[in-house]
């Protein structure tokens, strides 16, 4: 009874402690390809612990800690829950996992459906330019984005291309090029999933949301090995401005302001100290939820075969 | 360069939009013979196409159709950026960047800020 209970109190503290605690750590913009992991093992975390907690509970315990029983004398007095507790843990484990897989194959096709579309009037209203490697749109509208997706493209307007000189605009596109060879799309449709399997999950909307910013911040990164920082700064000022309002996201542009600073003040990297502990985080994240499962198993192990210790 | 079909669509639709009025397959494949040898039934396969796909409207005149844009290009590409752009939007099909709108406060804060560095530049 012991892991179960563990396994959900884990799962739980993770979908509601962790996003508060990394949401106020601010080395997260100092390594965002770190912090981009970081969030990906919190949300894995999460999901796999509340999945070990029903199958833990449908799976009788004395198989896996035959001796947790004999340790936990207080268990084995309680009610016998065994049936009740296998078709709850059952249950449990196929709603788990009958949502992510809806929500895996709900996601995946209206998002290849979107681009499709979007591809197909891109075809027709755009102009492939191979000097930029770019589509261009006629439009006033400053904007620059990337489809990602078996032929993705980056697409651009004449707005925007109107208002930044050449160094920002190869500054922008390098931009996007990052996104599409990053592959930031597959990690924005993982929390997307996430998000949409268990809503109102204060760990995946919030890894949404930082993981959007993050990929930014990523992609702002890989632009300045090859660009200018002054000339990616300036291009996130040009198309930040002048835009009317129903094309704003987010009012206010918190996320541009911190951007165009980081390009003009580049943060310090990570220590290596800061980097081992944010990799070790990571990893116990993603070990976890097996190693609670083991505990019972390792000291029941440990019950059978090694009377000498205990006794 | 796009090739095939996609790109017969896409002059037709940009020929169909320069016109301002109603044209007939024939119209259109008598603008596009001055470029190119195209067979009468390619130009009506896709121009029926286009009208499947609620891009073009005709109406009978005679015993030929006349086919019209729904809507002008302008108007095409506005909401493709406004679709594309949507804060409901899904942002895993388009990544969609550089969107936030800065209060004139914040611009002027910015622009100042980046009037501090030379304009060459520099790396890191």
């Amino acid at each position: 009874m012991i892991v179960p209970l563990f396994l959900a109190l884990y799962s739980v503290v993770a979908a509601v402690l962790l996003p508060r605690l990394l949401a106020r750590a601010s080395w997260t913009s100092r390594a965002p390809r770190l912090a981009i992991g970081m969030w990906q093992a919190a949300g894995f975390s999460a999901v796999a612990a509340a999945l070990l907690a029903a199958i833990s509970l449908a799976v009788p315990t004395d198989l896996i800690g035959h001796g947790l029983a004999r340790f936990f004398e207080a268990c084995t007095e309680l009610p016998d829950l065994s049936l009740t507790g296998v078709r709850a843990g059952l249950a449990g484990a196929a709603l788990i996992v009958a949502r992510l897989a809806y929500s895996v194959a709900d996601v995946v096709l209206r998002t290849r459906r979107e681009r499709r579309r979007h591809a197909e009037m891109l075809a027709l209203l755009g102009r492939p330019d191979g000097d930029l490697g770019a589509v261009v749109v006629e439009h006033a509208e400053r904007v620059a984005y990337c489809l990602p997706g078996r032929r993705a493209q980056t697409v651009i307007t004449t707005g925007a291309l109107a208002s930044l000189t050449p160094d920002q605009v190869a500054a922008v596109l390098a931009h996007e090029h990052a996104h599409l060879r990053g592959r930031h799309h597959l990690v924005l449709a993982g929390a997307e999933i996430l998000t949409r399997a268990f809503p109102r999950v204060p760990l995946f909307e919030r890894a949404r949301a930082e993981l959007a910013r993050l990929v930014e911040l990523l992609a702002d990164d890989m632009a300045a090995r090859r660009h200018h920082r002054i000339h990616i700064a300036a291009a996130l000022v040009g198309l930040a401005t002048g835009r009317v309002p129903a094309f704003a996201l987010a009012a206010g542009g918190e996320t541009a302001l911190t951007r165009v600073r980081r390009m003009l003040h580049p943060h310090e990297p990570l220590e290596r100290r800061e980097r081992l502990s944010a990799l070790l985080a990571v990893a116990g994240l993603l070990a976890g939820p097996a190693a609670l499962v083991a505990v019972p198993g390792l000291t029941s192990f440990l019950a059978h075969h090694c009377h000498g210790l205990f006794s | 360069m796009k090739r095939g079909l996609g790109e017969l669509e896409s002059t037709i639709m940009d020929r169909m939009w320069a016109y301002h009025k109603p044209a007939s397959v024939r119209d259109v494949l008598e603008d596009l013979r001055k470029d190119r040898e195209i067979a009468y039934t390619t130009v009506m396969t896709v121009m029926d196409k286009l009208h499947t796909k609620g891009l073009l409207k005709r109406k009978p005149v005679g015993r030929a159709y006349v086919y019209e844009p729904v809507a002008s290009k302008e108007a095409y590409t506005a909401e493709l950026m406004r679709d594309s752009l949507a804060a409901s939007g899904n942002q895993a099909a388009t990544l969609v960047h550089f969107l936030e709108r800065l209060t004139p406060e914040e611009a002027t804060a910015l622009e100042a800020a980046l009037q501090v560095f030379p304009p060459g530049g520099r790396k890191q």
